[in-house]
């Protein structure tokens, strides 16, 4: 690439990621403002980010996104690991069929989804009617593809019934080889399905609304609730949301690396 | 009965018979290839000794005991694959003491046998590194130590040279061949190499479409191939209808084909005396060098025979130049 394209392909990504960022910084600013409705907006104070803080209901909104996004996920990838680990050994021809049934959930909105569900448990009179658990339920499926695509491509990458049989011969057991030698190398899709589910969990309102009603609250309905009685409190709690959303994806990609970091300083010895 | 043992040994997937009945021995400490072509299922054989595959009728003896219907994983049998098998998130000590941990043998015994291993495989300064730091020689020495660092009572080495450089699969055919003897470790080898079979084994068994097609030591089998495919295969034999070779000769032959290695064909420009060989004359159609070896491809009549000359720095042959081709009766082989 000569220069002259290279500074025309700068311009024109400088350009995009400008675009991107126009409604995000917008909403800061507005959050951090008593009223925005001219060109330049007044009352500069952190005013919106007190009164939300302040608000029980606010934190409750958010300790319980975070347990609603936790559970599904992590029983998601348990139960897909498992699933993978048995087609991949003992089942490979029906794979395809597993991955056909992963895939449905991609195919069914949301809307319908909650409200069959509400249909099928929710007068069943057994512990499938409690709505946490109808709610958490339905994450776990919502998220299905995502965790299983993910962890499916990463198990390809790694030859997975070679290096079992390479354990087994050693001594291991499948399973315990799956779990010390395979999941430590798919780490990575792991992950990236996991904050991929985090972004979908955390994004719903839809399913909450109508699975939990008031039960339980997750930070998309408290930020609904509030864009009722006032849009710059809503613009704050927007972006607190959205920090979140960075500080998980930051963790979590922190955690990666040092991992990483302590691998190639192991290596550098 | 051998240490090793397969008895009438039958293996199918689905139509696909891959293992027809197949019965050998192998002696303790010894070196023993399966050589044969892609698909001719001595990978298959190996893979059944595992116990990575079930048989489908058939018996497998270890050391005197039925070990058939025995757990890969309780047959006490080591083994290399083709492309390593190292575990990546593990470094060199952590890949070579897994087998050690699964025996729960005490910690600090199984770190001085993986030093202890590592040495003998030349790898001590590698401990720590991982597998993506290491050559392939290198992976494959970790992973020969990985497989030899619990004491088998036998090595299963599954093409473990295939996808390593011409040098380096010298040197570690060499370097395999010295461990073993060293530890005294009866080792199965496959491989379609039959130059890899030459160097390294004590018996060679070549397969051929599910079955052993002939069984001998490397001399054995090079001087005597028993079979048209055992001389195609091994060596790289010359091989005539014995009516063509007769025809060329002048003599009148018994058998069906006729083998003849490159090497005894003499070549010379003076008419030979009549010393009881064949003796053909021809035209140079070719050459090709192997090294030290150059191999000349001469016309002769209605057959083409290559002849093996060592290498000087003056050619004594051109293409185009009629010579006399002399073959000893007694060292062609009537097949």
């Amino acid at each position: 690439m000569n220069k002259m394209n290279k500074v025309s392909a700068n311009i024109v990504m400088t350009c995009i990621i400008i675009w991107l960022l126009i409604p995000l910084v917008a909403t800061i600013i507005y959050s951090m403002f008593d009223n925005w409705t001219g060109i330049i907006p007044y009352g500069f104070s952190f005013k919106n980010y007190e009164t939300i803080f302040g608000n029980a209901s606010f934190l409750k909104a958010i300790y319980q996104t975070i347990l609603i996004c936790i559970i599904p996920i992590v029983l998601t990838i348990l139960v897909v690991l498992l699933a993978l680990f048995v087609v991949t050994i003992y089942f490979p021809n029906l794979e395809k069929y597993v991955q056909i049934l992963c895939m449905i959930p991609y195919t069914i909105q949301g809307v319908i989804l909650s409200v069959s569900i509400l249909a099928l448990y929710a007068k069943s009179g057994t512990f499938l009617s409690n709505r946490l658990i109808m709610l958490l339920g339905t994450y776990c499926v919502i998220i299905l593809p995502y965790i299983y695509q993910g962890i499916r491509n990463s198990m390809h990458a790694v030859n997975m019934p070679m290096l079992l049989e390479a354990a087994e011969m050693l001594g291991a057991s499948k399973l315990y080889a799956f779990f010390r030698v395979i999941v430590p190398n798919i780490i990575t899709g792991i992950t990236v399905s996991s904050l991929l589910a985090v972004g979908i969990l955390f994004g719903d309102y839809v399913i909450i609304r109508n699975l939990s009603g008031s039960a339980v609250t997750n930070v998309q309905v408290f930020l609904y609730q509030t864009m009722k009685h006032s849009s710059t409190e809503a613009s704050a709690v927007f972006v607190v949301i959205m920090l979140m959303t960075f500080l998980i994806t930051a963790l979590v990609l922190y955690f990666q690396s040092k991992n990483k970091l302590e691998q190639i300083q192991k290596e550098g010895r | 009965m051998s240490y090793i043992e397969f008895e009438k040994l039958n293996k199918s997937f689905g139509s696909n018979h891959v293992l027809k009945d197949i019965s050998l021995g192998v002696e303790k400490g010894e070196l023993v290839t399966l050589l044969g072509p892609s698909g001719c299922g001595k990978s298959t054989l190996l893979r059944c000794l595992s116990g990575l595959e079930q048989v489908t009728s058939g018996k497998v003896y270890l050391d005197g005991q039925d070990i058939t219907e025995v757990n890969p994983r309780d047959r006490g049998i080591g083994m290399v694959f083709q492309q390593y098998s190292l575990f990546p998130n593990m470094n060199v000590a952590d890949n070579v003491g897994f087998g050690l941990k699964m025996k729960k043998v005490p910690k600090e015994e199984a770190e001085k046998k993986v030093k202890d291993i590592l040495e003998i495989v030349g790898l001590s300064e590698k401990i720590d590194q991982f597998p993506m730091q290491l050559s392939g020689g290198q992976q494959q020495r970790v992973a020969l130590a990985r497989a030899i660092v619990t004491e088998p009572k036998v090595l299963l080495l599954d093409e473990p040279l295939s996808a390593i450089d011409a040098l380096l699969r010298h040197n570690l055919q060499i370097e395999i061949r010295r461990i073993q003897q060293k530890l005294n470790i009866t080792t199965i080898f496959v491989t379609h190499d039959q130059d890899e079979a030459m160097v390294m084994s004590d018996t060679i068994h070549l397969f051929n479409d599910g079955r052993i097609e002939q069984s001998g030591s490397p001399v054995d089998l090079y001087s005597k191939p028993a079979t048209k495919f055992a001389a195609t295969f091994i060596g790289n034999y010359n091989i005539f209808s014995a009516e063509d070779f007769g025809a060329v000769c002048c003599e009148k032959l018994s058998c069906k084909d006729v083998a003849i290695r490159p090497e005894i064909v003499v070549m010379s420009k003076q008419p030979p005396k009549d010393d009881g060989c064949y003796h053909l004359r021809g035209t140079i159609v070719g050459h090709i060098s192997h090294g030290n070896i150059i191999r000349f491809a001469a016309k002769c009549g209605c057959i083409r025979i290559n002849s093996d000359v060592l290498f000087e720095r003056e050619m004594e042959y051109k293409e185009g130049d009629e010579v006399y081709l002399s073959i000893d009766k007694s060292l062609v082989i009537e097949l």
